[in-house]
């Protein structure tokens, strides 16, 4: 192999598509739109929120009693209709008409008599909608207050009494390693961090092979390919094509990569400074916390924590090149065969469905992570670079991946060489034949 | 002196058809040799047979006595007859590109280059984009790419087309001065003025093997078959009788200068152009008395028909 050869080819793939305004535009934008996206999406919720001043019709005066000191009706039980967000409460045990209310400055009429512990159902009148959000908390608050009153009424427990009688149980899982019981659980959140490496992969193997296999068909219709081949070798023409694709598609996912962090830690410092997406947990009556305290406490993120991510992000690193090698190679082999893109479009699926396969499979390991049959795929090595990254995720031992990894970058030197072969005869092919059998013609050594 | 590239029973078959079947020559250096042959003769696969884009069966290719290897082969100055630019690329940047392939410098490519894009005048086109440039342009371009590096031996694919006679002329010189640098030339072209005009040798190649070598003013001194043109002032039948037994008279007419006569003769075997010349001039003014020897295409023609006589007869 020579090296220098290689790296001018490697170079020129690169220069020739991350200096075009097209690439950059692209990188620069994904990002700023995704962000936007998110952002926008916040605000807008945020601005769609109206204040509620909701007047409860309380009839039959089962959840409200006169305060003789301030002359006003209140609820039986204040712990029933925590402080919210946007959302006041009043209460009346008289039947005021729509026009009155409205006057006083309510927006929303909650409205029932007596037949609402039976029948559970009663009118929420408005001339604008309160909004889905603030109806749910309006049904819960009501609940609670008419669940307050219906065990007062109906049983001799007292409300505290009847808080402390109530369970609410929590299975915490255990699994057992070595005989030793370790903390389990979190198999979903794992998977489908797992899942999300295995898709971005995919993703790429898709939109770069296609690139490496236009740029194949590009260079055999141009006439470029003959100068090429008679100064470097094909294997070494293609391993820079493949090498060179590869770094544009390195530096794509960095670019996208930085960009998102620093988007992600404005929108954090923006949560964190109360600017945005404080509403939520002030309104809940919780302390205003930090967004990686939030995350930290949250039970399912606390899973992300289990994740070894210094063997997910080598093994990612290791499976995306080896994954890419391998069918980066093939979709140049199909590239050089053929005199368009559209006919090569027709050969990529044979190509692309044990990977198609594999993705598959890896939406059944986010729900079980130890079927067999995954075990048995992360061997193989057209379907190990997507289902090992669900694996490592969900915790497999090192010597797993290492092997899976020696076996995924032994087939991909093999096919890397293989193609190379196809691609001598390939890129100097002109004639009508194409497809498989050309291709299978061209394996056993018979070329023009 | 040791030839730039010497071939040696070269041999090649794809399935059962046999491309290459013996082929044997040499490029001496500094000497510019022409590969002749009618379509399907195997010159493409001779061509990259010689810069590895093709592994023959058989036989040997030596450069400057060296046997074949890819360093050897990536000296070589290759101009195929498909020959492309890529299209997104700037002139400049791309020829870089090649100059790089083909073991240089970058730096030593620029100088290289630069010195070369003045020469043809070309200087202006060094930002432009390929797509931007005429096709003769782009020819250009691609000729200095494949000169850049100073090969000992360059391969030229019919590098004439798609120049118009203006450029062709100017690429023909620079051919001319590179062989008498010292770089040694193997043309394959179906031009045959420009195989006269350039060659110093010929192989003529028909199905895959060398049916006619040599030099061009040998072999057109050995296919020529007696022909004389022959200006003269005077009658026809004085004429004629002049000839006697010494010659036949192919044609006869008037020129455009008034009472000047010509006349196409072939000598019989064993008569001597002075024969002739000294039989006409006792009777007649004889003007001009030139020995027509056959064009490279007419020995072309027969050379490939003589084959194809026999190849038809033996089967």
């Amino acid at each position: 192999m020579n090296y220098g050869l290689i790296q001018a080819v490697v170079s020129r793939e690169w220069r020739t598509r991350v200096l075009k305004p097209s690439f950059l535009l692209a990188t620069l934008l994904l990002p700023v739109v995704s962000i936007g996206f998110v952002v926008g999406a916040i605000l807008l919720t945020e601005s769609a929120e109206v204040n509620n001043t909701v007047l409860v019709e309380d009839a039959p005066g089962l959840i409200s009693r006169l305060d003789r000191a301030s002359g006003q009706y209140v609820p039986r039980c204040p712990g029933c209709f925590p402080e919210r967000q946007n959302l006041n409460y009043h209460f009346t045990q008289e039947a005021p008409a729509d026009s009155i209310w409205q006057a006083e400055g309510h927006t929303v009429l909650v409205e029932y008599d007596g037949s609402i512990l039976q029948n559970q159902s009663g009118y929420l009148v408005y001339e604008k909608s309160p909004g889905a959000s603030a109806k749910r908390n309006i049904e819960r608050d009501l609940s609670r207050a008419m669940e307050h009153a219906r065990v007062l009424e109906s049983t001799e427990l007292n409300w505290s009494a009847y808080q402390a009688l109530k369970m609410n149980v929590n299975l915490v899982d255990r699994g057992i390693e070595k005989g030793q019981r370790v903390k389990g659980g979190g198999d979903e959140i794992r998977g489908g961090i797992g899942f999300m490496f295995s898709a971005l992969l995919l993703l790429v193997l898709m939109i770069y092979g296609g690139v490496i296999m236009r740029s194949v068909v590009e260079e055999k219709a141009n006439h470029v390919v003959e100068v090429l081949v008679a100064a470097v070798r094909p294997e070494e023409l293609l391993l820079g094509k493949v090498v060179g694709l590869g770094a544009v598609a390195v530096t794509q996912l960095l670019a996208w990569t930085i960009l998102s962090s620093l988007g992600f830690s404005v929108f954090q410092f923006l949560f964190d400074s109360g600017t945005i997406g404080q509403a939520a947990t002030l309104g809940s009556g919780e302390v205003p916390a930090d967004l990686l305290t939030l995350m930290a406490e949250n039970d399912g993120l606390s899973h992300l924590l289990d994740i070894q991510w210094s063997v997910m992000i080598g093994g990612a690193i290791a499976f995306y090149i080896g994954g890419y090698l391998l069918y980066g190679s093939l979709f140049a082999a199909v590239g050089s065969s053929v005199q368009s893109e559209q006919e090569g479009q027709g050969m990529i699926l044979p190509i692309t469905a044990p990977l198609m396969f594999g993705y598959f499979a890896a939406t059944m390991a986010v729900e079980n992570p130890d079927l067999p049959i995954l075990e048995w795929l992360g061997w193989f090595p057209l379907t190990s670079p997507v289902i090992m990254l669900v694996r490592i995720a969900g915790g497999v031992a090192l010597w797993e991946v290492a092997l899976s990894w020696a076996l995924l970058m032994l087939t991909a030197r093999l096919t890397l060489g293989l193609a190379g072969r196809l691609y001598r005869f390939g890129v100097l092919h002109d004639g009508s034949r194409s497809g498989w059998k050309l291709l299978v013609h061209w394996m056993q050594g018979h070329g023009k | 002196m040791t030839p730039t590239l010497s071939l040696s029973q070269l041999k090649k078959s794809y399935g059962s058809q046999r491309v290459l079947d013996g082929v044997t020559f040499d490029v001496p250096p500094g000497s510019i040799v022409g590969l002749l042959g009618p379509n399907g003769a195997g010159k493409s696969t001779l061509i990259r047979s010689i810069m590895g884009i093709v592994e023959p069966d058989g036989g040997e290719v030596l450069l400057s006595g060296q046997p074949w290897s890819r360093e050897g082969a990536r000296g070589i100055g290759y101009l195929p007859e498909e020959r492309g630019l890529y299209k997104d690329m700037r002139v400049g940047q791309q020829a870089v590109y090649f100059a790089q392939l083909k073991g240089m410098k970058k730096p030593e490519a620029v100088a290289s280059l630069k010195t070369w894009f003045e020469r043809l005048e070309v200087q202006g086109w060094w930002d432009k984009k390929v797509s931007d440039i005429s096709k003769g342009m782009a020819q250009k371009i691609q000729f200095i790419c494949t000169v850049v590096h100073q090969p000992k031996l360059l391969i030229l694919d019919e590098p004439l087309s798609g120049f118009d006679p203006i450029n062709a002329r100017r690429i023909i010189e620079e051919v001319r001065s590179l062989a008498a640098d010292g770089t040694s030339v193997l043309l394959s072209t179906h031009d045959m003025p420009s195989v006269e005009r350039l060659c110093d040798q010929v192989v003529m190649l028909n199905q895959g093997r060398v049916v006619l070598s040599g030099s061009s003013s040998e072999l057109r001194e050995t296919g020529w078959d007696g022909s004389q043109e022959v200006l003269f002032k005077g009658n026809d039948m004085a004429f004629t009788n002049a000839l006697g037994a010494l010659a036949n008279l192919d044609s006869i007419g008037p020129t455009s200068i008034s009472g000047v006569r010509k006349a196409r003769i072939r000598l019989r075997d064993g008569v001597e152009p002075t024969d002739v010349l000294r039989a006409l001039t006792q009777t007649m003014e004889v003007m001009e008395f030139i020995k027509v020897r056959p064009t490279m295409e007419t020995l072309f023609i027969d050379a490939v028909s003589k084959v194809e006589s026999e190849t038809t007869a033996e089967s």
